[in-house]
């Protein structure tokens, strides 16, 4: 169990980042108008990233484990760490940055360093989903943004019942945020460990029954929670500035939309009801809540006239999806080699 | 957490009528003052007139309690973070209106001009004029808390005043010149007409403030 833990570090400082960096998406500009306390919200966000790993966790990993079955404890370090520093490399070069593209990235160099074939399908579906995430997120946020706009006409609500509602909003929001980040983001942590898992299943006094896999993402969002309370107010303090030129209004909606495609891409459920009334799938796959929120925001800008959109943005965006997995799976081809050479250590399990 | 959200409601609402209150306030002082011209050109410092002061008094007094009571709500209960600024300084300048209305009421009550017959009129559209545009303003000021597209409206209504009050006051100024009257007689008045004439300026500073202050309000 030690051994699995230790290489389970690296999973875990994975889980960390994410807490970190991306639970700015879910809560910051809520923080950052002052509408809502960091520590309220960071509890309600952490409830829910838990909520959301252990119940719909799951579904994503598949789509992972289908790209590249990283199948032992050592590539699953190797991996996931790959993955870790590419994050930490790409976040000071300022560039658009998503754990989940650098955990594909990550997990096609364990096939091209084991000579094992990527599934083209399943790497079509993922990368559609990267380009499919912030386009929908920004219809989404765009039909919102119209929607909220007509009722606020139409209501003649006082702003102090706004300020109220956005209030209320921005609690419910997070929650949503905070589910929906466990639900698609947690197999970028932990999903890599899956097919090496150790825990067996465990019984909270006999009321919630854990799978041994469910543990697993119960301890990836634990991770996932100390990055939230330990260093995302910092994260929060730095990237807000550019978040606080939107009213809390627009930026409610920026969150719920991003949530909102989260769970979209998380539900096997939605994507069975798609295919049986005939319209194209949106597979389980881990997207970036990040390029959600740029989507949201660029959709929010075309529907004011275009004239307020910073089209650099977009340009991290995509310049985002080229380099980040790039370079997860430049890094990740060199960790393996050192893990199987340096630490004689097996990166692929013989079946 | 349910005794919580119920406190935030009425506490909401409470905001909101105080808000609602300051607006009513200043609908009444323009009655007031209007009402106070009128009475001190017809009978001076009567007792009419001291009544009439005395209200405007109360009505400042009453405006100066609720401003103070909005400004320290906003805060305490950390409402409307992004636009807190903004309406502490429109309630500021909503409140700089309501003193400058009292404080034209009572230096007629302290300085009595002998305002000549001739001018009564003109006066009178003057402070009609000026009267009317304060009004429009307050009724911006609340178009602003809850039917943002209608604020325009009422905003283009205080320009238009402001531009008939500066061009009845310059008449009136011009017309008090050229009388025979004593140069100090003249200078009393024309620096009550110039006060009159001010409200109607500073409605319109107001409602400049408050145009910029709905575009940051626009989602």
């Amino acid at each position: 169990m030690f051994e699995y833990l230790l290489f389970l570090s690296s999973g875990l400082f994975l889980g960390w980042s994410l807490g970190a960096n991306d639970s700015a998406n879910i809560f910051g500009t809520a923080v950052g108008t002052k509408m809502l306390k960091f520590t309220t919200a960071a509890i309600i966000a952490s409830v829910f990233i838990v909520l959301g790993a252990v119940i719909s966790g799951q579904n994503t990993t598949e789509t992972l484990n289908a790209l590249g079955g990283v199948n032992t404890l050592p590539a699953g370090f190797a991996v996931s760490l790959a993955a870790a520093l590419a994050v930490r490399v790409m976040l000071k070069s300022g560039i658009s940055v998503s754990i989940s593209q650098t955990i594909v990235g990550a997990i096609i160099g364990w096939n091209v360093y084991n000579h094992q074939e990527t599934d083209s399908q399943t790497l079509i579906n993922i990368l559609s989903c990267w380009v499919m995430c912030p386009v929908v997120s920004g219809l989404i946020a765009v039909s919102l943004y119209l929607l909220v706009k007509k009722i606020l006409h139409c209501s003649k609500l006082h702003i102090l019942w706004q300020d109220f509602i956005v209030r209320q909003g921005m609690i419910l929001t997070t929650a949503l945020g905070g589910f929906a980040l466990g639900a698609n983001n947690m197999a970028d942590v932990v999903g890599v460990f899956v097919g090496s898992c150790a825990f067996s299943d465990a019984s909270f006094g006999g009321v919630i029954n854990l799978s041994g896999i469910q543990v697993l993402f119960l301890i990836g969002a634990i991770a996932v929670s100390v990055g939230v309370f330990t260093y995302s107010k910092k994260v929060i303090s730095t990237v807000g500035k550019g978040v606080l030129t939107f009213s809390p209004v627009v930026a409610w909606i920026v969150i719920l939309s991003q949530s909102l495609v989260l769970i979209l891409f998380s539900s096997e459920g939605l994507e069975s009801f798609l295919i049986s009334i005939g319209l194209p799938p949106l597979p389980a796959v881990p997207v970036s809540s990040t390029q959600a929120v740029i989507g949201a925001i660029v959709g929010i800008g075309l529907a004011k006239g275009g004239k307020e959109i910073r089209w650099s943005l977009v340009g991290k965006l995509v310049c985002g999806w080229v380099t980040s997995p790039l370079m997860a799976f430049i890094l990740s081809y060199i960790l393996l080699s050192f893990m199987e050479n340096v630490f004689r250590q097996p990166v692929i399990a013989i079946m | 957490m349910f005794n919580v959200k119920i406190s935030l409601f009425a506490r909401t609402r409470d905001l909101e009528h105080t808000i609602d209150r300051l607006h009513d306030k200043i609908i009444e002082m323009t009655v007031e003052f209007r009402e106070a011209v009128d009475i001190y050109l017809k009978e001076k410092r009567s007792d009419n007139y001291r009544k009439t002061s005395k209200k405007i008094k109360t009505i400042e007094h009453d405006s100066d309690v609720l401003r103070r009571d909005i400004e320290s709500r906003l805060y305490e209960q950390n409402l409307i973070p992004d636009l807190r600024g903004n309406i502490l300084q429109l309630v500021e300048n909503l409140d700089r209106v309501v003193n400058l209305f009292d404080e034209v009421a009572h230096k007629f009550y302290i300085e009595q001009p002998d305002v000549p017959e001739v001018y009564h009129e003109q006066l009178k559209t003057l402070v009609k004029q000026v009267s009317d545009c304060a009004e429009n303003m307050a009724i911006a000021s609340r178009a602003f808390f809850r039917d943002l597209p209608t604020l325009r409206d009422y905003s283009q209504k205080v320009y238009l005043l402001e531009k008939q009050s500066d061009k009845t006051s310059a008449k009136l100024r011009k017309a008090i010149f050229d009388s025979d009257l004593e140069l100090a007689r003249k200078n009393q008045l024309n620096v009550f007409v110039h006060e009159v004439a001010d409200i109607a300026d500073l409605a319109e500073d107001c409602i400049d403030a408050l145009l910029i202050f709905a575009i940051k309000r626009e989602i």
